[in-house]
């Protein structure tokens, strides 16, 4: 014998599984977020390790005048290739085709300026909306350190010390560690990465309340000998259990891409075993519960599926806002974090992420941070269905 | 049997009923008569249970739905003004649902189905879906739901509407096995040829206050009118004040 509990969650399950358009939806949002964090982190790897394999390309217009300059650049690697005398808008074609990653032109009394000691003049064509500005200032740094050498070699020539001219010595320290840029980066992928337990069950919560009302069904099935929580309970675990699969599958799907990547070159780190994950997931399952009974209390107090979805809009927003205040405060990470819902759940992965220690603590604390409410809120729900001004407007 | 004494209810402002007391014995089918907004939904909800009265006294064969609304639900048919049909299930599976719910389960569960499917000539739509159920159709899943669970008490709004002659007909006779059967049916209607050929008894409520109860013979008799359609003007009319 089933219990009534068990009949109203097999039938809203049954239900909502047949809802085939709705469940396509949700599967396309839950596997798209990875699918498309992985393809965006992939170009970051691709971009950030291109440089060392390919050198730099550089279109040099007249080389044949500063045979020197041609030199130092090839000595720094950057390959050049030889030009003849191009106008402004065939410059522009070179660079949109992004062969190249800029022009530079040397100018034609360019050997003679230079033989007289005046300035001589070269010109540094780039296209700024190309994504290679890092790659352009190398080019330009080789032509100031040559500029200088040139410029010391000449005063040495005069008598002088090159060191007169060089009053300050810039010596750059950068002290980002590559496990701070990943917390960052990691901590606002983690942040939508839970988002799925908001959604998923969505439908599901609203579809068994406001829904059930507008097709005024509800009365029907609260005239049956079941118990109004019993009911509560049902539609409440059929939704959450939705819930809990989406995320399962999106986490187990982000787990599979990140440890794919070679997230390591661009300074970032997945230090999160398939154990670890299992145990983020068994953590993560009152967070599902957490938002289904959320969204059935709330939920069953619209008249319609559409009212009910526009007030729910809103609700699913708030779980955000703990994580967003934490990035944008800049807090460390604190135990409180754990006893925040949501919060807690990103905090968690993001600590393992990095590859800390953690404990069992903070496992337990997700897990009944979320519980506490889902439980408070499933209860508010039955006792909002017995009322009698519920009844009314049934 | 079910019966009632002074239940009176009020919500804020409004008196929805003000005294209704009735009895509607078993073996009987019971019409409900009353204009619109005479208080028979509220009625129906103390009756099983969905909300509290303020006042006097009801008794489901001796249960008191206020205090043991499970025992009563157990035993009650509940047909609303709505069906309450779930479009993405079958019949069959819908019937499953409340089937369940009302503690019935496996093969006997589904051998009841198809005696009910028989009883209402239904047995096209058992396998198919809900959606693009016609209103016939759908009366007959709702009804269907009401007999399942061989309640002793049924609660019926208006069960005929929408239904074509040979379901009515199919309607008829399943009222009258269920009468034969000793079930203690109260049907509310606004048809009263259905009145005069199927109930045994006729309670007559206008703005919450029980008017009347007999059978159509005796009211017709009381108010001195043949018909019974003139006689239940004149009896709503006379003690409210409103002018048919």
């Amino acid at each position: 014998m089933k219990a009534k509990w068990q009949i109203v969650f097999f039938k809203e399950f049954r239900e909502t599984l047949r809802d085939k358009r709705s469940l396509g939806l949700l599967l396309l949002f839950t596997l798209m977020y990875p699918v498309m964090l992985g393809v965006i982190l992939n170009q970051q790897i691709k971009r950030a390790t291109k440089p060392e394999r390919e050198g730099i390309e550089l279109a040099v217009i007249g080389a044949a005048q500063a045979p020197n300059l041609m030199a130092q650049l090839k000595q720094r690697n950057i390959s050049v290739d030889q030009q003849g005398p191009m106008d402004e808008a065939a410059i522009t074609q070179l660079l949109r085709s992004r062969k190249v990653v800029a022009v530079l032109r040397i100018t034609d009394k360019f050997a003679e300026n230079y033989q007289a000691m005046r300035p001589a003049r070269v010109e540094l064509w780039f296209d700024s909306a190309a994504d290679n500005g890092a790659r352009q200032r190398d080019v330009e740094e080789v032509l100031h350190a040559y500029s200088s050498s040139v410029a010391s070699a000449r005063l040495l020539a005069h008598g002088v010390s090159p060191a007169t001219v060089a009053p300050l010595q810039l010596q750059r320290y950068d002290t980002g560690t590559t496990a701070a840029r990943s917390a960052g980066l990691i901590g606002s992928i983690l942040g939508f990465l839970f988002f799925p337990a908001f959604i998923c069950g969505l439908s599901a919560a609203v579809d068994s309340t406001a829904g059930e009302r507008e097709r005024r069904s509800l009365e029907v099935l609260m005239a049956q000998p079941a118990r109004t929580w019993e009911l509560v309970i049902g539609k409440w675990l059929a939704a959450g259990a939705l819930a809990v699969i989406g995320i399962t599958l999106e986490l187990f799907l982000a787990h599979a891409i990140l440890s794919w990547l070679p997230l390591e070159e661009i300074g970032m780190s997945w230090r999160v075993t398939t154990f670890d994950l299992v145990m983020v997931c068994v953590a993560s399952v009152p967070l599902s519960l957490f938002a289904s009974s959320v969204q059935i209390a709330v939920a069953m107090n619209a008249k319609s599926f559409k009212e009910a979805q526009s007030m729910l809009s809103f609700v699913v927003m708030l779980p955000m806002i703990p994580g967003i205040a934490v990035s944008m405060l800049e807090l460390k990470t604190a135990l409180w974090m754990y006893a925040v819902p949501m919060l807690s759940n990103q905090t968690l992965l993001r600590e393992i992420a990095r590859g800390e220690a953690i404990g069992a603590l903070p496992f337990v604390l997700t897990f009944f941070s979320a519980m506490l409410p889902a439980i408070a809120a499933a209860a508010f729900a039955t006792w909002r269905m017995k009322s009698e001004r519920y009844v009314l407007a049934v | 049997m079910i019966e009632t004494k002074e239940v009176r209810k009020q919500f804020g402002a409004v008196q929805a009923l003000g005294g209704v007391s009735f009895q509607a014995r078993d073996g009987q089918i019971t019409a409900l008569l009353g204009p619109n907004g005479a208080g028979k939904t509220t009625l129906l909800r103390l009756l099983v249970g969905l909300l509290k009265r303020d006042h006097g006294s009801i008794s489901v064969d001796g249960v008191d739905p206020a205090v043991d609304p499970m025992a009563v639900r157990r035993n009650m048919g509940l047909l609303t003004d709505q069906f309450g049909l779930y479009e993405r299930l079958s019949t069959r599976e819908y019937l499953t649902y409340f089937g369940e719910l009302n503690g019935m389960a496996g093969p006997s569960l589904q051998s009841r189905i198809d005696e009910v499917a028989d009883l209402l000539a239904m047995h096209d739509i058992v396998e198919r879906r809900a959606k693009g159920f016609s209103q016939g159709q759908r009366i007959k899943v709702a009804l269907a739901r009401t007999l399942l669970h061989r309640p002793r008490h049924l609660l019926l709004d208006e069960p005929s509407r929408g239904l074509d002659v040979m379901s009515t007909r199919a309607l008829r006779s399943a009222l009258h096995a269920l009468r034969n059967d000793g079930c203690c049916v109260i049907m509310a209607t606004h048809v009263m040829q259905e009145v005069t050929h199927l109930c045994d008894d006729v309670i007559v409520i206008a703005r919450g206050h029980t008017v009347a109860q007999g059978s159509p013979q005796q009211l017709c008799e009381r108010t001195g009118i043949a018909s019974l359609e003139d006689a239940f003007v004149s009896l709503v009319g006379t003690e409210e004040g409103i002018v048919a």
